[in-house]
């Protein structure tokens, strides 16, 4: 695939994931703090989304696991992972914890378990897109190319 | 370099995608030069979060350094570690932002304080300024809010 035509492709891909709302405007202000002093910036920020999640999406696991759930761990989680999601704009992923962290509060096990699945689902919807997206980014930049600057409107 | 490529063809125009808000954010983004280097501390627990405001004062030239709770911060500063701005998230770890706040303006400290969060009602507004920082800003972070405080800062 030439360079243009992957470059087209990665901004319908981009525009697709802020359409279906997997991402929100703060994705692009993190888009925009890279640049050549900092080329890696959204990967690293990417990267360190992941690992976050994934630590508390097991921390989160285990938690509602126990016999006696300490609905205050619970909800510190949520609320970490509320702030992650937010700082890289995974809407989605955002807003299902805004329900769980409802739920924590009225101390309601069985709402709790559904939000957690219904997290995880999310985050892992919102990963694979992101690997995409990235993946396309790599090979634009691996055949000569350039990023092309995604901008919306919000 | 980026580079702004139209959509495709078939892109419908309602999208707006050229924004003159962004554009005034990008601008904001690389026109301040600021004369002096400057050291800030970023207390806040959530790692993702910690690096996006270390990568938002990159560019400015200021120099960051973080933590993910506020006692390591109330220790890095009583210790006698000296910072021109301090970016405080209102709940953290083991001791919230407020009486991290505390605690540093009762060591005497009277650098310029950020306090953020995603809370935006008045008395969370009130109760963090009461507790000692001087500008108060809800989430997110970004470079319309940073710009002023950090000319303000350099002219100083």
């Amino acid at each position: 695939m030439e360079v243009g035509q992957m470059q087209r492709r990665l901004v319908d891909y981009t525009k697709s994931l802020f359409m279906e709302g997997f991402l929100d405007a703060q994705f692009l202000q993190l888009q925009q703090l890279q640049d050549e002093s900092n080329p890696d910036f959204v990967v690293e920020v990417v990267s360190l989304f992941f690992d976050d999640s994934e630590k508390l999406l097991n921390d989160l696991t285990m938690a509602l696991d126990q016999p006696n759930v300490d609905f205050k761990k619970v909800d510190a989680h949520v609320h970490q992972l509320k702030g992650s999601s937010s700082s890289i704009g995974a809407q989605r992923v955002k807003n299902a914890c805004i329900a769980f962290r409802s739920f924590c509060e009225e101390q309601n096990i069985d709402a709790t378990l559904r939000c957690l699945q219904q997290v995880k689902q999310e985050y892992y919807l919102v990963k694979n897109k992101l690997e995409t997206m990235l993946r396309l980014e790599q090979q634009i930049v691996a055949a000569g190319g350039s990023i092309p600057m995604i901008e919306l409107g919000f | 370099m980026a580079t702004t490529l139209p959509s495709s063809d078939q892109a419908p125009d309602q999208d707006n995608w050229d924004n003159e808000g962004l554009e005034h954010k990008r601008q904001l983004l690389t026109e301040i030069v600021l004369r002096n280097t400057m050291i800030t501390l970023v207390v806040d627990g959530i790692m993702t979060r910690r690096v996006l405001v270390q990568g938002l004062l990159r560019p400015y030239g200021v120099q960051t350094l973080g933590v993910d709770n506020g006692r390591d911060a109330v220790d890095l500063i009583a210790f006698g570690v000296k910072f021109d701005l301090i970016i405080i998230e209102k709940i953290l770890p083991a001791l919230n932002g407020l009486d991290v706040t505390r605690q540093i303006r009762e060591i005497g400290v009277c650098c310029k304080m950020l306090g953020v969060t995603t809370c935006s009602g008045e008395n969370e507004r009130q109760a963090f300024l009461a507790a000692g920082v001087d500008v108060f800003i809800e989430k997110p972070l970004d470079p319309e809010h940073l710009v002023p405080i950090l000319r303000e800062l350099d002219w100083q």
